[in-house]
């Protein structure tokens, strides 16, 4: 073994060295070509992903965030404008209430005014009949009495008499 | 050990055939590993991907503990071959070895100080390399006088422990554990069927420390090439 190591003694086995230096330099050739290089470049491209995935998912997070938060806004809002809607409806019910019951009430007027002036109306033209009936009796009253046979003073007190109950009837008229 | 080895002259350089061929195999055995593991990558990583990528990021903790600025991100696929060839280089020899005629063909390449140091020297001309690049040669040579100029012989020594150190250490580890388990192979064949019956366990124990070890040394190897690369590129 110790000959192998001693220079001049005969020949160094330099050829090993050499052998070993050129196969070490294309195995690691080899190597680098079959798969150093791909598995490291997977390594990166993982790597790279890796970042790049967590980036995105902070980006995400934040567009859900806003997103959330503009919903609730959102929410928020609908709530205000259901309250103002059903307060309008209301108002609306209120005033169409008031409305109907003025109606209501003036019609009621109406018809009681209308009423009244068709009872008075309905007195008057009672009123003007009885007249006419009355003329009538009288009338007929009349006749009968001058076809009946009368002394001057029975006449004369019933003319008398007749006249007295015209000008009552005729003042309460 | 006495094992002997084939030796090729070849333009005028020797090649020892069991380190080149052990390593050969173990170079193709890293790379089916990490070929079969990465036939399907996705997004969502299956089970072979979990595993590569698991290898990968336990050698990149390694890279960026020497290199806590971050700029090390060149140097991990070095430590990544780096730590895989070894890893199974240290495993090789305790799984098989082929002898032929006396003549080992297959063992673990690192029980073989050469392969260390070819190793060793790969990470310490790489730490030089990238210095050189960073502050120029001018400045390269200055930090050797760095921080104070009469520890440049310390220094200058230095280069050299630090490349015996590396290379030896990973040598010395693996080399013992198969010179022991040899050694009790020789225990299991000198008294027949008993000894063989005693010292299988005794040899099972001995296997899985060598993995142990194996695995160790590997990390020790891979951490140390990349303090001293990173070392290199800072200014005391």
């Amino acid at each position: 073994m110790a000959s192998l190591l001693v220079l001049g003694a005969g020949k160094l086995a330099l050829g090993d060295m050499l052998f070993i230096l050129i196969s070490f330099i294309l195995l690691s050739l080899a190597v680098k070509h079959y798969a150093w290089g791909p598995v490291t470049k997977m390594m990166d491209a993982r790597s790279e992903k890796i970042s790049g995935d967590l980036d995105y998912a902070d980006q995400e997070r934040a567009r859900a965030d806003k997103l959330g938060k503009e919903r609730e806004e959102a929410l928020k809002n609908s709530r205000a404008e259901a309250i103002e809607i059903v307060n309008k409806a209301k108002d609306n019910g209120d005033s169409q209430k008031k409305a109907i019951v003025a109606d209501a009430h003036s019609e009621a007027e109406t018809v009681r005014t209308r009423a009244k002036q068709d009872a008075e109306k309905a007195k008057q033209d009672a009123m003007q009949d009885a007249q006419n009936d009355i003329a009538n009796l009288s009338l007929e009253i009349a006749s009968r009495v001058i076809s009946k046979e009368l002394n001057a003073d029975d006449q004369k007190s019933l003319i008398d008499s007749y006249i007295k109950e015209l000008t009552v009837n005729n003042e309460t008229k | 050990m006495d094992d002997k080895y084939k030796f090729i002259d070849f333009l005028g350089l020797r090649f020892n055939v069991a380190n080149d061929l052990s390593a050969l195999v173990a170079a193709i055995l890293v790379f089916i590993l990490v070929f079969s593991l990465s036939r399907k990558i996705t997004m969502k990583p299956g089970k072979a991907q979990n595993v590569l990528e698991w290898m990968i990021d336990f050698t990149d903790s390694i890279v960026k503990s020497a290199f806590p600025d971050g700029s090390g991100s060149r140097f991990s696929l070095y430590a990544f071959v780096l730590f895989l060839f070894i890893f199974v280089s240290n495993q090789l020899g305790l799984i098989f070895q082929i002898k032929v005629d006396g003549f080992t063909y297959i063992k673990s390449p690192t029980t073989n100080p050469i392969v260390t140091m070819s190793l060793a020297l790969v990470s310490l001309m790489l730490a030089h390399y990238y210095s050189v690049k960073k502050f120029g040669f001018g400045t390269y040579l200055s930090n050797y006088a760095r921080p104070v100029s009469f520890l440049l012989p310390i220094n200058l020594l230095e280069e050299f422990t630090n490349f015996l150190t590396l290379s030896l250490r990973l040598y010395g580890n693996i080399f013992a554990g198969e010179v022991l388990l040899a050694l009790i192979g020789t225990v299991a064949k000198s008294f027949g069927l008993v000894s063989f019956v005693i010292a299988i366990p005794v040899e099972m124990i001995w296997q899985g420390f060598s993995v142990f070890i194996g695995a160790i040394q590997a990390y020790v190897f891979t951490t140390l090439s990349m303090v001293y690369i990173s070392r290199k590129m800072e200014k005391e």
